[in-house]
């Protein structure tokens, strides 16, 4: 290994980073335009509420309906809930095909895959077949449709979990950590929980973010399952009104993205509070 | 690493030197076991009454003619334009993807933008379908504000034979939840490339290029062809966006299921199933051809 | 640990501001702006009902049974489709007790036969009782079995032509196919079929769907065709080409006309049943005006028929809904959205209709009421014929 490499190498890259952050601006400025201008045209449509005149009108109606907000809530529930029991299922299942049944693989990226080509309303209409009868009568009430509803959109969320977290766990060295965890005498939930859990902090945040986006908007299943959430409420006003779902549009975009900004920092606290534990 | 596979192998050797199928201990087994519970009752059990109703007849009775149905013109038409919207998208997307990907974790930008991009990626994801379609008949549309903005520069886009509902058009519109969504998902995976690599790439005298080349890329590689293949999937089963964009007048797969399925005026139920089983098949395909392209590279990882 | 502990506090707050915001909210949709709209017109015949109510006695006993039953599960009505909005509260208002449940209002009529076939066991809130549906899928669902039949009172009011002999399904409402016109980017809004070929509508002619999945579109298609003095299946292949004509000019628009694309001008005129249009512009109340324009040549009437489903979960409730939609009250409700009721001309005879409901429905003179075995033979030729001759399968790139 010679050392004097070093300096020339150092200062022939240090002009490149230069030209690099350029570049990297410029691209994240023309793609950020595409996709900010839709965005702004939405706005502008929203604002013409009232005729000739910019105003707020279509967003005073949207919000005189009362039930906009419940059925947003429900959607939040319904999401947070499909995040927590994907994790559960998916992270578990990912690693224990990449580190012990390989050969399970093509058959379960296939199995996640599914949803992509299953049409909702199929899948829905399937689903009520199956569990509208005795012995798995799942159906019979609102709530308990929920329950149903949920379940399938863990399903719906497998393609996205699996891939971040299958990307996730690539990046880290999965066999080493296992080991390493083992000849420290650890168990496989110590391991799953307090090794590949928290080292996969990126890829969960991006499949729950991607779940929640899912969930939020889902409107076919919710409506066969006659579910009062906000995939259906939207469709309705997209329906009928003209200014309106334009500001609906906005509004959801908002609130949605206040929701990710609370799963981000909250994501980030906890990785912040590993790290120092880690520095330590 | 070599270690490992090394005892599985020892494990399953018998003294004679002839081999066993190797046991996989009934833990390993538990651990996907709530995978396949949950995928069994909510989409495996649903994919096989969708295989059962696609051998129905209109009159009722089990019949293979949907399936004959499937290699006519129309249909097969359908499956080809979706593939190649598909195609078309998960490698525009995956690309466009990857670079903004790149950039904001690693391309010298402040910190900040990586959490705003992020953030955003997941609203966009959120924005498919009616609201997406809307926002671009606003933006691109006839009377859409990029379109005025043109005929203020005197550019009539619509006479240029750009039209927004065509492919290019839904191409565009696709692109908006497919660029998000490989941002989200191969960032993990950017963030397993170490400094260390880069420093010792460097060291070693390497340029930009070589690193990416010879050593990023080929790491990054089985990453960036499984968010690929979200990607197309994801297209492929999109129709909401389709549908609300092109009024069902552009020949997709998944709108002819709709007409046969959903809609008012063809009534052919069976037929939209087995169409939707033919998708099955396309997808069960591509995965294959997915995953032979996978483990090729990842032979140089072990 | 930290994470978890998070993620449960964002939970519980989740959580709490689910509860304080469900105290306030119900879970079924609330009477929009429309409404204010239309009760002037609505209320005005209630006095008929008082006179009447006394001799309507059988509706006692099923609304007993209804009332037991507690809900009633709607399927594909859209609240601002011939005023199904004051239908709802007038049936709510008039038997209290019974909750309306409404699926789907989006779906076509292919959904609502799938979703009876998907809910054969299901007694839960996702089985629908009643449907609405186009005039040919009543022969074919009572073929599959999938409805039950049943005479409303006023059944000998409904056109023969327009029910099942065996009570299976029956005529609800009719509206005539009509330009629905932006004045705001049309100055000259086109009266005639043949005025949409003209130039100076290029790129903004659309139709209300699909060909091949609305049942409206398809209708439309043969209308055109029926404008050029074609009659029968000449006028399904007329209808075609005169489609290729429009696109060819450059005058057809590609996508699916709804009430927004009108209102935003993007498909500034766009054939549509004329209630859609005629209550998109009291909904738009001005921002912009939107004008209907029945044409003369090639006038098209659409007849939709409802039927209870075989497998409803709640029949009685049905029948109480059919018996409501059928009473002056009911067809009156659907006359202040702009459709015809399908009791409208006994109803004239009897003097029920109030003269300012009848002043603001379009004239149906000449217009052309297709029996359900031409609509299917016309369905027939423009389903095939439609990619092949109008070749609208959008932009397919070179092999």
């Amino acid at each position: 290994m010679t050392t004097t490499p070093v300096s020339p190498a150092i200062a022939t890259n240090k002009r490149p980073v230069t030209t690099q952050r350029l570049g990297s601006w410029l691209i994240y400025l023309v793609v950020s335009l595409y996709f900010l201008i839709p965005l702004a045209a939405t706005f502008y449509w929203s604002l013409r509420g009232k005729k000739d005149v910019l105003s707020f009108e279509a967003y005073r109606k949207l919000f005189a309906d009362t039930s906009f907000l419940p059925a947003f809530s429900q959607s939040i529930i319904n999401a947070i809930a499909t995040i927590f029991l994907c994790l559960l299922i998916v992270v578990p299942t990912a690693y224990w095909v990449t580190l012990r049944l390989p050969k399970l693989r093509p058959v379960v990226e296939f199995i996640t895959l599914l949803p992509f080509v299953i049409p909702a309303v199929v899948l829905v209409f399937g689903i009520i077949r199956l569990y509208s009868a005795p012995p798995l009568l799942f159906t019979a009430t609102y709530n308990s449709s929920r329950v149903v509803l949920i379940c399938v959109y863990v399903c719906l969320s497998f393609p996205y979990m699996f891939r971040s977290v299958d990307n996730g766990l690539r990046a880290i060295d999965v066999r080493t950590l296992t080991e390493a965890a083992q000849s420290l005498g650890a168990n496989w939930v110590t391991i799953l929980f307090r090794v590949i859990f928290p080292n996969l902090r990126v890829a969960l945040l991006s499949g729950a973010l991607l779940t929640f986006a899912i969930v939020i908007g889902e409107l076919t299943i919710a409506l066969y399952m006659a579910q009062h959430t906000l995939g259906p409420y939207m469709s309705d006003l997209t329906r009928s009104k003209v200014y309106e779902p334009s500001a609906m549009a906005i509004v959801a975009f908002a609130i949605t993205w206040a929701a990710m900004g609370i799963i981000d920092f909250v994501g980030r606290g906890a990785s912040r509070q590993a790290q120092k534990t880690e520095a330590e | 690493m070599k270690s490992n596979t090394n005892n599985s192998r020892s494990v399953n050797s018998t003294v004679g030197g002839a081999k066993r199928p190797p046991r996989i201990p009934i833990g390993h087994w538990l651990g996907v076991l709530p995978f396949f519970v949950f995928s069994g009752m909510f989409l495996i059990a649903p994919t096989l009454v969708l295989a059962y109703r696609s051998l129905e007849g209109p009159e009722g009775g089990l019949t293979l003619d949907n399936y004959r149905q499937l290699a006519s013109d129309t249909v097969m038409n359908s499956y080809g334009m979706s593939i190649k919207i598909s195609l078309t998208t998960a490698i525009l997307g995956g690309l466009i993807g990857f670079v903004i990907a790149w950039v904001v974790s690693m391309g010298g930008l402040p910190p900040r933008f990586r959490l705003i991009t992020t953030t955003f990626s997941g609203v966009a994801a959120n924005f498919a379908g009616v609201p997406l379609a809307t926002a671009y008949v606003f933006t691109l549309g006839r009377v859409g504000l990029v379109t005025a903005l043109f005929k203020m520069f005197g550019v009539n886009l619509y006479k240029t034979g750009f039209s927004l509902y065509s492919f290019f058009g839904l191409t565009l519109v696709y692109l908006y939840f497919q660029i998000p969504l490989m941002v989200l998902t191969i960032l993990p995976a950017l963030d397993g490339l170490k400094r260390e690599w880069r420093e010792a790439a460097e060291n070693l005298g390497a340029t930009q290029i070589q690193y990416w080349r010879y050593v990023a890329l080929p790491v990054l590689t089985p990453s960036i062809l499984g968010t690929m293949i979200l990607l197309f999937g994801n297209s492929f089963g999109a129709h909401a966006t389709a549908y609300a964009l092109t009024g069902g007048l552009f020949d997709l797969a998944t709108l002819l299921i709709g007409r046969q399925i959903s809609g008012d005026v063809l009534h052919n139920p069976g037929l939209g199933y087995a169409v939707a089983m033919g998708m099955v098949f396309i997808m069960a395909f591509s995965i294959f051809i997915y995953s032979i392209l996978q483990r090729r590279s990842e032979r140089w990882l072990k | 640990m930290n994470k978890k502990f998070a993620f449960q506090l964002f939970a519980l707050f989740v959580i709490a501001a689910t509860v304080l915001s469900a105290c306030g909210g119900a879970a079924v949709a609330t009477e929009a702006p429309v409404a204010a709209t239309e009760a002037p017109v609505v209320a005005t015949e209630a006095p008929v009902i008082a006179t009447e109510a006394p001799v309507v006695d059988p509706m006692a006993a099923l609304y007993e049974a209804a009332k037991g039953e507690g809900m009633l599960t709607t399927i594909a009505l859209p609240r601002d489709w011939c005023n199904y909005e004051a239908v709802f509260n007038g049936f709510k208002a008039k038997y209290p007790g019974i909750e309306v449940n409404e699926l789907n209002p989006g779906a076509g009529s292919g959904d609502e036969i799938e979703a009876i076939k998907a809910n054969k066991n299901n007694t839960g809130p996702q089985a629908p009782d009643v449907i609405d549906v186009g005039l040919a899928f009543g022969p074919s669902a009572k073929a599959d079995g999938l409805i039950q039949p049943y005479k409303v009172a006023t059944w000998n009011d409904i056109p023969d032509s327009a029910k099942d002999a065996e009570g299976y399904w029956y005529g609800d409402y009719y509206g005539v196919l009509s330009f629905s016109v932006n004045t705001v980017e049309v100055a000259n809004p086109p009266v005639e079929y043949a005025d949409l070929l003209k130039p100076e509508y290029n790129g903004q002619v659309a139709l209300s769907g699909d060909p091949l999945a609305s049942n409206a579109a398809i209708l439309t298609v043969w209308a055109a065709g029926l404008s050029t003095g074609a009659t029968g299946d000449a006028a399904a292949q007329a209808g075609l080409e005169y489609f290729k004509k429009l696109n060819e000019a450059g005058n057809f628009v590609p996508i699916d006309g709804n009430s927004k694309t009108v209102g935003i001008g993007e498909t500034p005129v766009m054939i549509d049943w004329n209630y859609n249009s005629m209550l998109n512009n009291v909904n738009l109340a001005g921002n912009p005006e939107v004008v209907t324009n029945v044409p003369t040549k090639g006038s098209l009437a659409g007849v939709y028929v409802q039927a209870i489903s075989a497998y409803a979960p709640h029949p009685n409730a049905a029948k109480l809904w059919m018996e409501y939609l059928y009473s002056d009250e009911g067809q009156l409700a659907w006359a202040s959205g702009f459709c015809y009721p399908i009791r409208y001309n006994a109803m004239m005879a009897a003097g029920t209709v109030p003269a300012d409901l009848a002043a603001q429905l379009p004239s149906t003179e000449g217009a052309f009421f297709p029996t359900i075995d031409e609509i299917n033979a016309a369905k027939a030729i423009i389903t095939t014929g439609w990619p092949t001759v109008v070749g609208v399968t959008v932009e397919k790139p070179a092999p």
